[in-house]
């Protein structure tokens, strides 16, 4: 019996671990243990009867808090760790993204890291021949396969994981959150492959706090809640009830980046759109470009109310502001509005660097907060990109559509 | 079963190859140890304490001994760190792990062989030429080998949970050495008989035995030699295996 290639099945899948108050264990301690006294040993169950299953071809995010079990899951699939309970069944070639480069051991030189990696992951030294060209080219180190990776930058050492990881043809790729590769120009590359390999059928499974990378890369969502599956389905279900949560539970820890929503709402948003300098509707954005924030704003019953402050602010991941301003500040006049209106925040975040941003918008009159939306609008800034990754994705939509 | 020997190739080929970086006298200190140790025991023990002056060439009866002592010693230190110096690598792609503590029997073998060659040849030059019994050099140096992964696979796995196990490691290894027919001879009634019969369940006694009777006598090894060093051999190894299968999937979590 064959099974098809790109076929992961979780089953019932429990994994614990054993916790110490500290790491190193004496043979004293091991000792007095052995003669009844005890000391504290813990087991934590970092997944518990935990079951899915990812048909060849799929591309499924991994959502959840930090310690959910997301990325002992990925490590079970590489058979990197062996279930304590339930079965792990994967099919075909697996290249994991987990931790890149290293394998990498610092005296030897590009090349001879090639080889090594490439005996870990089970080629001969023919077959990754072959493959280092491709390697070198892709990771532009074509000038630095003899030099030790010892003098490599981050990034080059990086670069060349990715290469080197994406270039064995997987049948199924795991990725946890490692696409922050190098300067912009190479993220996009490195999107660009990972893409490639979607559209090619392969399997991919995706862990990421990026929801938006997420939305762009995955179908189907699987959430995960202390070791637990909470919820499966389609990406945009999952990941909205997730962050729905995660915004109820997040309230009273405001430094944690997750969305969330407030204030009186005598004055709301009731629609926006995030658009580029020509008005086409965008998350992506290149630097230089301008992202025009577009928001119809509305009044509790219709009711006319001025001095409103409309304010926004461009945060990292992480929740830390690095851009923040509002009417007020920058001189212009606050608004009224009577009903319905509409405003427009143009922002055009030159001296932000490329990577990907949460941004809040907010309406606040004098000491009262009517509606905030912190953290809700994920985008991307590219650097010297012509092409933004996101082409990809519509791509495959215009794709099935013809076919049905 | 081939692509793991491509491996355990590759990881030797990596470990000889990083050894020697910065070093300039590189790979000739292969030779260069085993032979200072061997003017240190030489004058210890025929100028000093003169004990070896009843063998004839006890230089080269030394390093008969001491290469694959210091074979064994160097591989069970090396393997104290195999699996924490790969904790990364480990942690982040599956590889079949028991090719880290066997690489590094391997990369010390490699190292053994060539001064083995060196050594014959001085062997011949003194004029302790050759028997057939050489032949059966290769085969002790495989079965010592394996003897040796056994002991490496279990050291290895142990160091991971107790740190205690490389100090302990060195204390042992001193002891051991002694209580091993390296430096002397057993049957030639040097050591006292009651000592030699304890000596002789020494699990790398038989071994050793093999290696001084090829290689230094020319002579065929007792047949106490050949069954220590294989049941002993056997043993170990299976028990080694053993364990490293049972213990990988917590080690490496453990790590």
């Amino acid at each position: 019996m064959t099974v098809e290639k790109g076929l992961v099945q979780f089953s019932d899948v429990c994994l614990d671990y054993r916790l110490y108050r500290d790491r190193s264990v004496s043979i004293m301690e091991t000792i007095l243990n052995v003669f009844g006294r005890k000391t504290s040993r813990d087991w934590f169950r970092a997944l518990d009867h935990a079951s899915f299953q990812i048909s060849p071809g799929e591309s499924v995010a991994l959502v959840g808090a930090n310690g959910a079990g997301k990325s002992t899951t990925l490590k079970l699939l590489a058979g990197i760790y062996s279930p304590s309970e339930g079965v792990v069944r994967t099919s075909g070639r697996i290249a994991s993204l987990l931790d890149l480069g290293v394998g990498f051991h610092p005296e030897l030189t590009g090349a001879e890291n090639i080889f090594l990696n490439g005996a870990l992951l089970g080629f001969d030294q023919k077959k990754m021949r072959e493959l280092l060209p491709g390697i070198a080219e892709f990771s532009m180190l074509e000038r630095f396969m003899d030099t030790p990776v010892k003098y490599y930058s981050s990034g080059m050492f990086m670069r060349l994981g990715f290469a080197l990881a994406t270039s064995v043809n997987p049948d199924i790729l795991l990725i946890d959150e490692v696409l922050a590769v190098g300067d912009s120009a190479f993220q996009a590359k490195c999107y660009d492959r990972i893409f490639g390999f979607r559209e090619s059928g392969k399997t991919i499974v995706f862990v990421s706090h990026d929801p938006e990378a997420v939305r762009r890369l995955c179908t189907r969502a699987v959430w995960l809640d202390s070791g637990r599956v909470r919820m499966d389905g389609p990406v945009d279900d999952v990941l909205g009830s997730y962050l729905d949560a995660n915004a109820g539970r997040l309230q009273n820890t405001a430094s944690a980046a997750a969305p969330r929503e407030w204030g009186n709402r005598e004055v709301f948003f009731s629609r926006v759109t995030l658009t580029d300098g020509s008005g086409i509707p965008r998350r992506t954005f290149r630097q230089g470009d301008t992202v025009k924030v577009n928001t119809v704003i509305e009044t509790r019953e219709g009711r006319s109310v001025d001095n409103i402050i409309l304010g926004f602010s461009i945060h990292r991941p992480d929740g830390e502001t690095v851009l923040a301003s509002n009417n007020l500040e920058n001189g212009e006049p606050l608004l009224t509005v009577n009903g319905t209106g509409e405003a427009v925040i143009e922002i055009t975040p030159e001296i932000i660097e490329p990577g990907n941003y949460l941004l809040s918008i907010s309406l606040t009159g004098n000491s009262t907060d009517y509606h905030w939306q912190d953290y809700f609008y994920p985008i991307s800034l590219l650097g010297e990109r012509k092409t933004p990754p996101l082409r990809m994705s519509s791509l495959k939509v215009a794709e099935t559509s013809t076919e049905s | 079963m081939t692509v793991d020997f491509l491996l355990m190739k590759s990881l030797v080929d990596k470990d000889l190859k990083v050894r020697y970086k910065r070093s300039v006298l590189g790979f000739l200190w292969f030779l260069l140890k085993p032979l200072f140790s061997m003017v240190v025991y030489t004058i210890v023990f025929t100028k000093i304490i003169r004990f070896g002056g009843a063998i004839e060439h006890f230089s080269l009866f030394l390093l008969t001994g001491l290469l694959p002592w210091n074979f064994f010693g160097a591989s069970l230190s090396a393997s104290t760190k195999t699996l924490l110096d790969n904790q990364k690598l480990i942690r982040s792609i599956y590889f079949p792990r028991v090719a880290l503590p066997i690489s590094a029997v391997i990369a010390n073998a490699v190292h053994m062989l060539m001064a083995m060659g060196v050594l014959e040849i001085l062997l011949v030059a003194f004029g302790h030429t050759p028997g057939l019994s050489l032949l059966l050099l290769p085969v002790a140096v495989v079965f010592l080998a394996a003897m040796t992964s056994g002991f490496a696979m279990m050291i290895s796995v142990g160091n991971v949970y107790y740190r205690d196990v490389s100090q302990f490691l060195e204390v042992i290894l001193l002891a051991w050495f002694y209580a091993s027919p390296v430096i002397y001879p057993l049957g030639a009634g040097l050591v006292p008989e009651r000592m030699e019969a304890v000596i002789r369940f020494n699990p790398v006694a038989g071994v050793l035995e093999v290696f001084h009777s090829t290689m230094y006598y020319g002579t065929w090894p007792e047949l106490w030699a050949w069954v220590s060093m294989t049941v002993w051999t056997a043993v170990i190894l299976a028990a080694g295996l053993t364990i490293f299968r049972r213990m990988e999937p917590s080690v490496v979590k453990e790590l």
